[in-house]
């Protein structure tokens, strides 16, 4: 009952700072009252709500998978034993701090030490510490075998966003994956599945981390760490970049997304389905135009084509290709095919489903959740205000050096510029972007 | 520079006065000589003198501790809240790198360079440092280096990239503003301070101790400032060669970091971290060294185990330096380095263990007396020891790669750091105020300030595990209110929590700057052995005189003053502790025996101008060519300065008494 009764104070607090976000100062001055009546029920009802309390999505002492596991298998026994010989340690420290007071005895003898206790208490700490690394040594080799691995997925990461490609293989499905496939934020993962992750970078140095499905792993450039990647059950794992990777380092996450090998095969094929145009005269047809015109100089949407005229006055038709390279210092910009298929965006860190939808993914049971989750955005679910702001001013949503007067030294740019759109222009890019799931 | 005479017991002139022996170049060299002032500000701006050095570098390190504290709490106060926007990113990114260095490189390292300058000589028994000049020029350094580093808020922003400042993150397109520049080259010019402090206590405490002090009789402290200074020359010249690595590649085009030059920034996290481990014992040592005096003090029995407390620290000293890569379990090392890191962590486990282990086993059958610094003492095992056991979880590296890079880690280093370093420093204030200035700091705001430290600390840090364990990442500007979770781990409840404890804490702070000036307005003067100490720096006046000891003293026991003061009596009860000679019997008797002929260092202007030199420098690498040559020709000048300034004052130190009456009497300038 108290359960629900805080989630209802924390949807409401999310939802109406939300309609009050244009100005920012507003939403955090609002929601501080909210806050502050939530922390005193917090201090009053605590530990009864510790009873029925859902951990924070990235607790990592929940494991969703083998890997996840055998790390907590390991810490388990390390926290125990670190705990045991601390309640030892304070109980001797309280012991003597109240037995040995300054009671008026008198003065003490002058021991000097005890070579055997000081001995033997060398030798214990050293057997409880062999006790520890036997395990650990075993769980290292454990967590970096790669030759099980049943599917490769290639993980890049830049300023601040993750990028996954999976290259074309005979894993990942049974009749493997044909085409290769680019997309970005949400990794998506069929369940009971070795995944190794082939982790680098194309700028600074990143940390690729799913708590409840592995450790972290460094993204360096110039070299491809591995990292094994397991989920149990369908569902939708938070993660966050844990290597301090500059301005808007707090707004680069990601999120795994399992789903059941069937599922995984429909989102496959929907991934390397052909480009759908807009129909003709529609506000997304106009829309195309507008992103091509704006967007398409560093954001690659497969198979989009434009038509023009060659040099000898003849109709033809090309096709729209990125060039990231010259815009921008990481030389990629996520890949837009199919963004209506993934729920959040811009560095996994807005939630492109508004809350009622989010729920509905979010919390569907195991056997629910590829429907849901493969429904994608649909325009009812379409939060529009945040892909708004966005498009709107993206440095002032998410800080990123993309104001020209900042850029590197070949005037490249870090992140997403302010592109000066209209609303006009804004309407038309969401009617075409929600046709790409 | 006059020469410190080897001490003896014997007064090496009797009889009447004569004229001094030494040739004192009176109008030598011009306008080249030595400042003779002993009051007034020239006489601190000039000073050689370790005891004045030590209240300079206290003075100074505590400022930049505030300084540190304020970056502390505007960063606890931005994250009170979910998406707060108290400071910007790239405000927030600059706060928590210059919060790390500040506390680090200008409070922890030069607050424990002020207790070794002033105490390490009057525990040995000496009457200054090795190289006095050298001293002075490593103290300008540091306050040089500190200012020059914290002028960059003020010139574009300061260093963005975290202490660490990782590459390419803190390469010149990834942080171009000149905040990193002013990192690298401030740390530059602390780092000079270091290694010659280093340099200067270890020819001090192995050349300098009175006659009879053997290294198995030498105080505690004097033993891990020691174990400390080997580390410094170690490590120091370590993250200079990684400086010169980023400033070149910064400032000069260099390539030593990047990839596409065929580079591997996986080189700077090694560079940072063979001298970053050390650094953290560096940092630790001397704290134990000040418990390790304090906790015996008030048992009343000597140190448990004082060999093993020694060998402990050395073998902490030396397992330091095969450690670095735990702070890299996460960046892809591969499996057999990160097992025998990991192993090689948990080793360092078991000297740490050893100290609490003998800390505890010296208050075991004491009579414990709960003053502020016993108290901060017994906080220091406490919280270090739950430091220690989450550094245990982490030496686990899969564990490790749960754990690392989030608040868990905070909470961690912070236990260790501030629950180590920062309270052995605490202890060391109350213990060892009455001997610096003469007055004993108020011992019931001393409570005051020992509790609410501790429950800050406690309040701030403690709740940190859980946000860590609950994944919450650092170094995050913000924390978004759909990822805290609900009931007893509610994140916005902790974070709320940790930013309550960090005002506390800073209350506490407050407690003590307001004992400070309440103790020096209006305290009582201190007697002159308050605590009943054991060492040889109560053995003379408090505050010491210039030359610290009138006759220095032969040194038969660990604990000298302590035996001259007891003696251990048979009776039919057995064997019993009786005072024999008061601290005032001791002092006369020392006065009696003064040495007539003490020849202390004159002043010098010359390290103050050479270090004034390195800034300049500095400024001038990142503005303009003109003014680092300016700064050069300041360094170079004021080197032949300091090579050919005369030895000694006009003013000889052997003043003869203008009666005639005695030959006792006992002058020095500076």
């Amino acid at each position: 009952m108290s359960h629900a009764t805080t989630k209802g104070v924390r949807s409401h607090v999310v939802s109406s700072g939300r309609s009050q976000q244009s100005v920012s100062t507003v939403h955090v001055m609002s929601s501080s009252g909210h806050r502050a009546v939530r922390v005193a029920a917090m201090l009053a009802f605590g530990a009864t709500l510790a009873g029925c309390a859902t951990n924070a999505p990235q607790d990592t002492w929940k494991p969703a998978g083998e890997n996840a596991q055998k790390i907590q298998d390991l810490q388990w026994w390390v926290f125990a034993l670190a705990g045991v010989v601390g309640l030892v340690v304070f109980g001797v420290i309280v012991f003597v701090v109240v037995k040995f007071r300054d009671r008026g005895q008198d003065m003490p003898e002058q021991t000097h030490g005890n070579p055997a206790l000081e001995i033997g208490l060398t030798i214990l700490p050293a057997l409880i510490l062999l006790a520890i690394s036997i395990p650990t040594v075993s769980t290292i080799f454990q967590l970096a075998k790669t030759d099980d691995t049943q599917c490769v997925v290639n993980v890049t990461g830049q300023q601040w966003w993750w990028e996954y490609d999976y290259p074309a293989q005979d894993g990942c499905l049974p009749g493997g994956i044909s085409e290769p496939i680019v997309t970005s934020g949400q990794l998506v993962l069929p369940t009971g599945t070795k995944v190794m992750l082939r982790i680098t970078s194309r700028d600074v140095i990143h940390s690729y981390w799913i708590p409840k499905l592995n450790g972290k792993r460094d993204a360096v450039p110039g070299r491809v760490h591995t990292l094994r990647m397991q989920a149990d059950e369908p569902g939708i794992y938070s993660g966050q970049c844990t290597e301090f990777c500059g301005l808007s380092h707090a707004r680069m996450r990601m999120e795994a997304v399992a789903l059941y090998p069937a599922d995984f095969a429909t989102w496959v094929a929907n991934e390397t389905a052909d480009y759908v145009a807009p129909a003709a005269d529609t506000l997304a047809a106009t829309g195309e135009a507008t992103y091509v015109a704006q967007c398409s100089r560093c954001h690659q949407v497969n198979g989009l084509t434009q038509s023009g005229t060659d040099a000898d006055g003849n109709a033809v038709t090309t096709p729209v290709l990125a060039n990231p390279d010259l815009y921008l210092v990481s030389g990629a910009a996520p890949n837009l095919s199919h963004l209506m298929g993934r729920n959040t965006f811009a560095g996994a860190t807005w939630d492109l489903l508004t809350d009622e939808c989010r729920d509905r993914v979010w919390n569907a049971s195991p056997e629910a959740f590829g429907t849901e989750y493969l429904k994608g955005v649909t325009s009812e679910c379409l939060n529009e205000f945040e892909l708004r702001e966005w498009l709107r001013n993206a440095p002032a949503k998410k800080p990123m050096y993309a104001d020209p007067n900042l850029a590197g030294p070949d005037g490249k740019l870090r992140g997403m510029p302010d592109l000066g759109l209209s609303e006009s222009q804004i309407d038309e890019l969401i009617a075409y972007l929600l046709e790409r799931n | 520079m006059a020469i410190i005479d080897r001490p003896t017991s014997v007064p090496a002139i009797a009889g009447p006065p004569t004229a001094p022996t030494f040739v004192t170049p009176r109008a030598g060299y011009g306008f080249m000589r030595r400042p003779v002032n002993s009051t007034g500000w020239r006489s601190w701006l000039f000073t050689v003198d370790h005891k004045k050095l030590g209240i300079m570098y206290g003075v100074v390190a505590m400022f930049f501790f505030l300084v540190g504290g304020i970056e502390a709490l505007l960063i606890r106060t931005q994250l009170a809240g979910p998406d707060n926007t108290v400071l910007s990113a790239g405000l927030y990114n600059q706060m928590f790198t210059m919060h790390a260095t500040t506390m680090v490189f200008l409070f922890v390292m030069p607050m424990a360079a002020a207790w070794a300058n002033y105490f390490v000589p009057l525990q040995i028994g000496a009457r200054d440092v090795a190289f006095p000049r050298l001293n002075a020029f490593g103290f300008w350094c540091f306050l040089l280096g500190g200012i020059f580093l914290n002028t960059s808020w003020f010139l574009g922003g300061a260093a963005d990239g975290g202490w660490f400042m990782y590459q390419p993150n803190a390469s010149a397109l990834f942080s171009p503003s000149h905040g990193v520049d002013f990192w690298a080259l401030g740390l530059q010019i602390t780092g000079i301070a270091s290694l010659t402090g280093a340099i200067n206590l270890i020819v001090t405490i192995l050349n300098m101790r009175a006659p009879g002090m053997t290294f198995w009789k030498m105080p505690i402290f004097t033993w891990m400032i020691l174990v400390v200074q080997f580390l410094l020359v170690f490590a120091i010249p370590v993250i200079t060669v990684a400086l010169f690595l980023l400033s070149f590649q910064r400032n000069f085009g260099a390539q030593f970091f990047n990839v596409d030059a065929g580079a591997d920034p996986l080189l700077w996290q090694h560079l940072f971290w063979i001298f970053g481990h050390p650094e953290v014992y560096i940092l630790v040592l001397p704290s134990f060294g000040i418990v390790s005096e304090v906790l015996p003090v008030f048992s009343r029995k000597p140190l448990f185990g004082y060999k093993f407390v020694v060998f402990s620290g050395a073998a902490i000293g030396f397992l330091g330096w095969g450690v670095w890569a735990h702070h890299m379990f996460a960046s892809g090392l591969g499996p057999v380095s990160v097992a025998v890191f990991s192993v090689a962590t948990m080793l360092i486990a078991i000297p740490t263990g050893v100290k609490i282990v003998n800390w505890t086993m010296t208050m075991w059958g004491g009579k414990l007396q709960f003053t502020t610094a016993m108290l901060f003492s017994i906080g220091l095992i406490v919280e270090f020891t739950i430091g220690g056991l989450s550094g245990v979880t982490h030496a686990v590296s899969p564990s490790d790669t749960q754990q690392t890079d989030t608040y868990y880690i905070v909470a961690h280093f912070h236990y260790v750091l501030f629950g180590g370093a920062i309270f052995g420093i605490f202890a060391g204030f109350y213990y060892w105020w009455p001997k610096m200035f003469g007055k004993l700091l108020d011992e019931k705001l001393g409570k005051w300030n020992f509790w609410l430290m501790v429950i800050g600390m406690n309040l701030t840090f403690g709740p940190m595990h859980i946000l860590g364990l609950q994944g919450q990442p650092r170094r995050m500007v913000v924390w978004p209110d759909k990822l805290t979770g609900d009931g007893f781990f509610d994140l916005a409840f902790w974070n709320l929590v940790a930013t309550i404890g960090s005002y506390l804490l800073g209350v506490g702070i407050l407690v003590f700057l307001y004992n400070v000036w309440r103790t020096t307005r209006k305290g009582a003067p201190a007697p002159l052995d308050p605590w009943d100490a054991r060492s040889l720096e109560w053995m003379t006046t408090s505050p010491p005189k210039e030359h610290n000891f009138d006759a220095i003293p032969t040194v038969h026991a660990i604990d000298e003053f302590f035996h001259r003061k007891y003696e251990e009596i048979d009776t039919e009860h057995g064997v019993r502790l009786v005072k024999v000679k008061t601290a005032e019997d001791i002092m006369a008797e020392q006065l009696a025996a003064a040495d007539t002929d003490i020849h202390m260092p004159s002043p010098s202007y010359w390290p103050l101008v050479l270090a004034f030199g390195l800034p300049v420098i500095a400024y001038g690498i990142i503005y303009s060519t003109l003014l680092a040559v300016i700064g050069g020709l300041i360094v170079v000048l004021s080197m032949f300065g300091w090579a050919i300034e005369p030895s000694v004052a006009d003013h000889d130190d052997f003043d003869p008494p203008a009666d005639g009456g005695t030959d006792k009497e006992l002058t020095s300038v500076g």
